[in-house]
């Protein structure tokens, strides 16, 4: 299926995405495109969250809002923009109000014991030893501690950048700014990165 | 080529090129002054180090029962709703209506009693018609008999012929 298809609106084309065109038929009672929106954006929303908030339930239960505010959001949604653009900003939101509230401090804790919910890359590699383990874990709780360390805004638009490949307008549309201020949080974001993170070359 | 690093505005190229979303003509140009220019060069390699360092970040699978729990709160979530329709459908059909309608009775009135009137005149005109005494009825009408009489011996008879 095209990600992008042409609908003809009220006598003008118009491009609209197909997320866009599912959740239209989810607003007519099509309960079965709203599964596939989920489908389609649920490990996308999840990794989001849980890499802003750094704790994995919190980020599953930030993930069950986004899209129980999407599906309570049916009645009156209008594509106005791109469908990404709208759930992310949903995520966003959540998530900057879930820090500010303080569930971040549940990430800190999250950060100094070891993690029985990351990914055990390791298991995918050639049985790497103990002290390779050890070495990659010391390295990922780096990364971690120095993307947990920026400020909300900025690690929000590294996050879409570097794991969303959203481009510069739409990573500003989330934010609700401009795209040089973005540019600007993403320069500075990856200074103070690369800062705290030249040694690992 | 222009050092990025001088200029506010080009210092996106080099977050870019560390991305590897430059496009191959700037590739190019860049590379180029990379050979050039310190500075850009430990920014790019500073910058490929933070690139590849946030790609050994994985994270953690979402949850097997994820849909099952989100499925479950939005039943949840239409349960209630037409719970309270449930509550409040026969109060609308057998209440709302006459309740409407006597707000609506409650707001004329109020509207009514807020709209400019002139005030002396009725109270003037009520306050006369309430004051009259019988004699003054008598008086009144003794005046226009009198007046009818003055009338009549002011005209000329009908049957009277013209000279």
């Amino acid at each position: 299926m095209p990600e992008w298809v042409n609908t003809n609106m009220g006598g003008a084309t118009a491009a609209l995405d197909y997320d866009a065109e599912l959740m239209l038929r989810v607003k007519d009672g099509d309960g079965a495109s709203f599964g596939v929106l989920l489908e389609k954006h649920r490990s996308s929303v999840v990794h989001f969250l849980y890499r802003m908030v750094q704790h994995q339930a919190v980020a599953e239960e930030l993930a069950q809002e986004v899209f129980l505010r999407v599906y309570r959001s049916r009645g009156t949604y209008e594509p106005t923009a791109k469908f990404t653009t709208w759930l992310f900003r949903i995520a966003t939101h959540l998530a900057l109000n879930a820090l500010r509230d303080g569930k971040n401090e549940r990430s800190e804790e999250r950060l100094d014991e070891r993690s029985d919910e990351m990914p055990a890359r390791q298991v995918e590699d050639r049985r790497p030893s103990v002290e390779q383990s050890l070495v990659r874990e010391a390295a990922l709780d780096e990364v971690r501690r120095a993307v947990a360390a920026l400020p909300d805004k900025q690690r929000a638009a590294v996050l879409m950048h570097k794991y969303k490949e959203m481009e510069y307008t739409q990573i500003a549309k989330v934010l609700n700014c401009s795209e040089s201020a973005v540019k600007s949080l993403l320069f500075r974001a990856y200074e103070t990165l690369r800062a705290r993170l030249a040694h690992m070359a | 080529m222009k050092c990025p690093l001088e200029t506010r505005e080009d210092k996106e190229i080099l977050v870019a090129y560390g991305s590897g979303a430059l496009n191959a003509g700037d590739t190019k140009l860049l590379e180029g002054h990379l050979q050039t220019c310190s500075r850009c060069r430990e920014f790019a390699s500073g910058q490929r180090v933070v690139w590849e360092a946030l790609d050994t970040w994985e994270a953690a699978p979402v949850s097997a029962d994820f849909d099952q729990r989100l499925f479950a709160r939005i039943e949840q979530d239409i349960s209630w709703w037409q719970r309270m329709r449930g509550r409040l459908g026969p109060l609308i059909i057998h209440r709302a209506l006459p309740l409407t309608a006597v707000a609506a009775l409650l707001v004329a009135g109020v509207l009514l009693d807020w709209s400019p009137r002139p005030k002396a005149l009725p109270r003037a005109t009520t306050a006369q018609v309430e004051g009259l005494q019988p004699e003054q009825v008598v008086r009144a009408l003794d005046e226009m008999e009198v007046l009818n009489q003055f009338d009549r011996l002011m005209k000329p008879e009908p049957n009277q012929p013209k000279m």
